[in-house]
């Protein structure tokens, strides 16, 4: 249970993510094989953010990432034997570059797992079963891009990957996950691009700053309640657009505070409910990006250490707000 | 959640593992590869871990028969998200030619208890582009939602076989459908941007070339519910969206938005004008939203300086978490005077 606090409780958090591979009695820890490489990422992420990388032992992650991998697709799945998707193959290669070990990847066999997942109308599908959604167009451009591979997808593909982002435009300035849908929180692939000229960024602005509640807290649709999650992905949109000022920080940062768990460690979706390694990330990561101090500066392009993506000579323009002192 | 069995030795469980079963026994199962000391071992109960091998035994054979559809069934119960098992069970329905109205049947108790999950409605896809039979998908949706009615999925779901098979018999009733839906929750963001799209974004049908008329009757549509519930963001938006998707001025409903602006709600109620249903009674007055829209009229009447007065309440009183948003309002406003 979530019992809040004014302060980032960074030994517990830090705790609470090293125990994450104990779970052995854990029932439910089965049912989420399907996303064990993303909770690595998570989890190491949220490490690095809080200074505290080491806490993870390196060579034990680098040989589970290498356990992923599906020598028949060419790319990583979220566990042994699970088939390649292209989410976990960016969360292999995120993983992978934080440690320094990306001479561990088949780079060409990857980035043509990748391009096969490229569909004539410019979205990306997950993987061979078909989903298509603009989150796996962000996973395969962000991918692409940290392999040092982007260039791979340009000209009229390019332009076609860019092509299906504008045409999830909606009625109200927000954008969705395939053309038609409803508008939703979570969309940084132009950032990547250089193609932030296709959008209205005031609107957009506007409609992201519209997503933050009395409480502090950010939803990701209208009428919907807030998520300390929302604090990542409509906060990174914002720094990208350098309009994080329009939202109020200081109830932002205290809502995220409130969603901690003081006891067993961890952040949750909001104050009440149970902690999860992918709300302490991004509770972290919104913390970050809102200049909390004794944080580590993050890169709201790629959800990566910014001083990492910035020495791959990867970074985009984006504003956080200035880290404050403690 | 699916339900699952703690142990292989409980006496209650109803079937004896893969591994117990004789008529299994030509499989050789295979074990999760684990080689290194896993960071994040996984525990599996004995049942899931007893189907998973056997699943990567027959996929090693390419087994496709009447078991593996059981096989996948049982894998897919304790993890709907367990996508490789869909996507042969998929495969082995084609192959075998197997029954798609059984399939079907099936995966309505299965959306029933993983409406979350994206797979069960990406294989319901893939059975509708082969059955090609999506009007009795309508009412199995409308069921779906009952459960959970912002759900992303369904929804999506829903789009996609409107469009898909783009029938005027199936579009015929979602007028009705999505009204409804407003009807049960008018702060319901999904239901509105359905709406839109049945009406401003799917082509013009039969009974809708009079656009003129589309557009008065969705105008007193989206009047009528901001009436009843002034401070729905969502009917707001839709407003802004017929205005912007037919090129009509904001100001055509200035009118109706100053009744919104006002902070009594006694309006004048004698003359019932149809074109300005103003707020219910005990509406919370001003409505932020409603301010909000007469200083974009302003705006863009040219009238920066009631504009900036608006946007200056906004700051202050009305949005105030908002704040540093409409001081930008307010620069770009008086900004623009200037040239």
């Amino acid at each position: 249970m979530t019992t809040g606090s004014s302060q980032l409780a960074i030994p517990l958090h830090v705790s609470y993510i090293k125990s994450l591979g104990d779970n052995k009695d854990d029932l439910a820890y089965h049912l989420t094989a399907h996303l064990r490489m993303n909770a690595i990422y998570w989890g190491l992420t949220a490490l690095c953010i809080m200074r505290h990388k080491e806490a993870l032992p390196r060579d034990e992650t680098i040989e589970f990432v290498m356990s992923c991998w599906d020598d028949e697709a060419g790319a990583f799945g979220a566990h042994p034997d699970h088939d390649a998707h292209l989410h976990s193959t960016l969360s292999a290669i995120q993983i992978l570059l934080m440690h320094d070990a990306l001479d561990r990847i088949d780079i060409p066999r990857v980035v043509k797992f990748i391009l096969s997942l490229h569909q004539p109308s410019g979205v990306f599908a997950g993987d061979s079963f078909g989903e298509i959604d603009t989150r796996f167009l962000y996973c395969a451009v962000s991918a692409l891009s940290l392999l040092g591979q982007l260039h791979l997808l340009d000209g009229e593909a390019k332009d076609r990957t860019v092509n299906y982002i504008v045409r999830c435009r909606n009625f109200d300035g927000g954008f969705g996950n395939v053309i038609g849908a409803e508008s939703h929180a979570a969309q940084a692939a132009l950032a990547i691009f250089d193609r932030l000229d296709v959008i209205d960024e005031e609107t957009l602005g506007w409609w992201l700053c519209e997503r933050q509640l009395p409480n502090g807290g950010l939803n990701g649709r209208p009428e919907k309640l807030e998520d300390v999650c929302y604090s990542f992905w409509v906060l990174s949109a914002m720094a990208i657009l350098d309009k994080i000022p329009w939202i109020d920080a200081d109830k932002l940062t205290a809502f995220i505070l409130s969603a901690q768990d003081l006891e067993a460690g961890g952040i949750a979706d909001r104050p009440g409910d149970m902690a999860d390694v992918f709300h302490t990330l991004f509770g972290v990561a919104g913390l970050s990006l809102l200049g909390y101090p004794g944080l580590q500066d993050l890169d709201p392009v790629y959800c990566m250490p910014a001083d990492l993506i910035e020495k791959m000579g990867l970074r985009k323009p984006w504003n956080a707000l200035k880290r404050k002192t403690a | 959640m699916p339900a699952l069995s703690s142990s292989s030795k409980s006496s209650d469980k109803e079937l004896p593992l893969y591994s117990e079963r004789p008529e299994w026994s030509d499989v050789t199962p295979l074990a999760q590869y684990e080689d290194a000391n896993p960071i994040a071992p996984i525990f599996y109960s004995a049942e899931y871990k007893d189907a998973t091998d056997y699943f990567r035994g027959i996929v090693k054979t390419g087994e496709k028969s009447q078991r593996v559809l059981e096989l996948t069934e049982t894998i897919i119960r304790l993890n709907p998200a367990h996508y490789s098992a869909w996507q042969y069970r998929y495969e082995t329905i084609l192959a075998l030619n197997a029954p798609l109205d059984v399939e079907l049947k099936l995966m309505d108790e299965l959306a029933v208890a993983f409406l979350k999950t994206y797979q069960v409605w990406h294989h319901r896809r893939l059975l509708l582009m082969l059955t090609r039979n999506p009007a009795p998908e309508l009412k199995f949706i409308a069921e779906s939602l009952k459960a959970d009615v912002k759900n992303y999925h369904t929804w999506s779901y829903r789009q996609w076989l409107l469009a898909y098979f783009n029938d005027e018999d199936l579009w015929s009733g979602e007028l009705d459908f999505v009204e409804a839906m407003i009807v049960h929750d008018v702060r319901n963001n999904s239901a509105w941007h359905h709406r839109f799209f049945v009406v401003f974004q799917s082509g013009i049908r039969e009974e809708e070339t009079d656009r003129a008329r589309i557009i008065r009757r969705e105008l007193t549509f989206v009047k009528e519910n901001i009436s009843s519930a002034a401070n729905n963001p969502s009917a707001w938006n839709y407003l802004r969206g017929i205005l912007d998707i037919n090129s009509l001025p904001y100001s055509r409903v200035e009118d109706f938005v100053r009744l919104y602006v006002g902070t009594s709600d006694d309006a004048v109620r004698d003359v019932v004008d149809l074109e300005n249903p103003p707020p219910a009674k005990g509406a919370e007055l001003p409505c932020p939203a409603a301010i909000e829209f007469l200083a974009d009229i302003h705006e863009k009447e040219g009238r920066i300086f009631q504009a900036t007065e608006l946007w200056r309440s906004m700051a202050d009183e009305h949005d105030t978490i908002r704040k540093k948003y409409w001081e930008f309002r307010i620069r770009e406003g008086l900004k623009s005077v200037k040239k």
